[in-house]
């Protein structure tokens, strides 16, 4: 959600604030030896910018990137600018690209249980060894029977089963994750609304 | 990619006496598109991927005078930090859309 800022008047702006910075608080998780700084610059809510003959008024693309996500994007001549097109919940909006695989958890788990089938097994070690992709994201689901916490933990577990095969035959996995019943695809009102919501997705990223 | 600058600021010295538009001497507000040397709708801009220090993935764009960064996410909205290449390194060929060199 950066830019590249190329004016002078904003490296001036930029030396201008790191005079007057103080220390930023420690990094709760790995340390990368760059302290931040909190800036004190005031906003003021009008656009003087280049003698107010721009008007303010910005009309940016839509570009998607390789994976397939929105972001708004804005040529300004001698400035590129462009941020995530996020939803109001905080998500991106993603064309289906990222999702490569699903895995039917009827098929290979019995109810409530996160074993695989050692028959089973082979299938889903072939799709990871044709996958071209470069790393992986382990999503498990549930439907909404029983309760959230156990869903939660069955999504997961059911994750780190796919994982393991997955991680047996070379694959990178940067993430695995159970989100239990919280993110359907389907009505859970019907019996194959609930089917579908039993998943494992892999997100594939290359 | 200014040279838009340089044609507006003629265009407006010659009809100067005479400009009742607004317009002329306004930019427009339509930043869809990369104008000048090698001009282009945005949507073809050509992304690599940035980690940053943290070890997670941007979009990176270089498009001559104008640079691009966001950040890669799932569809989840969570960072992809992939490993594609180490902290602080690139992976593709980012600067591939536009011939204009960098001075480093």
């Amino acid at each position: 959600m950066a830019n590249r800022i190329t004016k002078a008047i904003g490296a001036l702006a930029l030396a201008t604030l790191a005079s007057i910075s103080v220390p930023g608080p420690a990094l709760a998780n790995g340390d990368t030896g760059i302290t931040p700084f909190i800036s004190t610059q005031n906003f003021t809510r009008d656009t003087p910018s280049q003698r107010g003959r721009d008007r303010g008024q910005y009309i940016p693309e839509i570009v998607l990137t390789p994976d397939g996500c929105e972001v708004w994007a804005a040529d300004d001549g001698a400035e590129g600018y462009a941020s995530n097109r996020l939803t109001r919940k905080g998500t991106p909006r993603c064309h289906d690209v990222q999702q490569c695989g699903v895995v039917n958890t009827d098929q290979f788990f019995a109810t409530d249980s996160y074993r695989i089938h050692p028959r089973n097994r082979a299938q889903i070690a072939s799709f990871f060894q044709q996958s071209s992709a470069f790393a992986f994201t382990i999503v498990g689901h549930t439907d909404s029977r029983a309760s959230d916490d156990y869903n939660l933990r069955l999504s997961y577990n059911r994750a780190v089963a796919v994982a393991k095969i997955a991680k047996s035959v070379g694959a990178k996995i940067v993430d695995i994750r159970g989100m239990g019943e919280r993110y359907p695809v389907a009505s859970n009102r019907t019996a194959d609304g609930m089917a579908r919501n039993r998943r494992v997705e892999i997100l594939c990223f290359q | 990619m200014k040279l838009k600058a340089t044609a507006l600021f003629l265009g407006a010295a010659l009809v100067l006496s005479a400009c009742a538009d607004e317009g002329l001497r306004g930019y427009p507000a339509d930043k869809t598109i990369d104008r000048g040397i090698n001009s282009h709708s945005l949507k073809t801009l050509q992304w690599g991927v940035y980690v940053d220090p943290d070890g997670c993935d941007h979009w990176i764009s270089d498009d001559g005078f104008e640079g691009y960064q966001v950040n890669r996410l799932d569809k989840y909205g969570k960072p992809v930090c992939s490993g594609v290449a180490p902290p602080t390194y690139t992976a593709g060929d980012f600067k591939g859309g536009s011939p204009i060199p960098d001075p480093n």
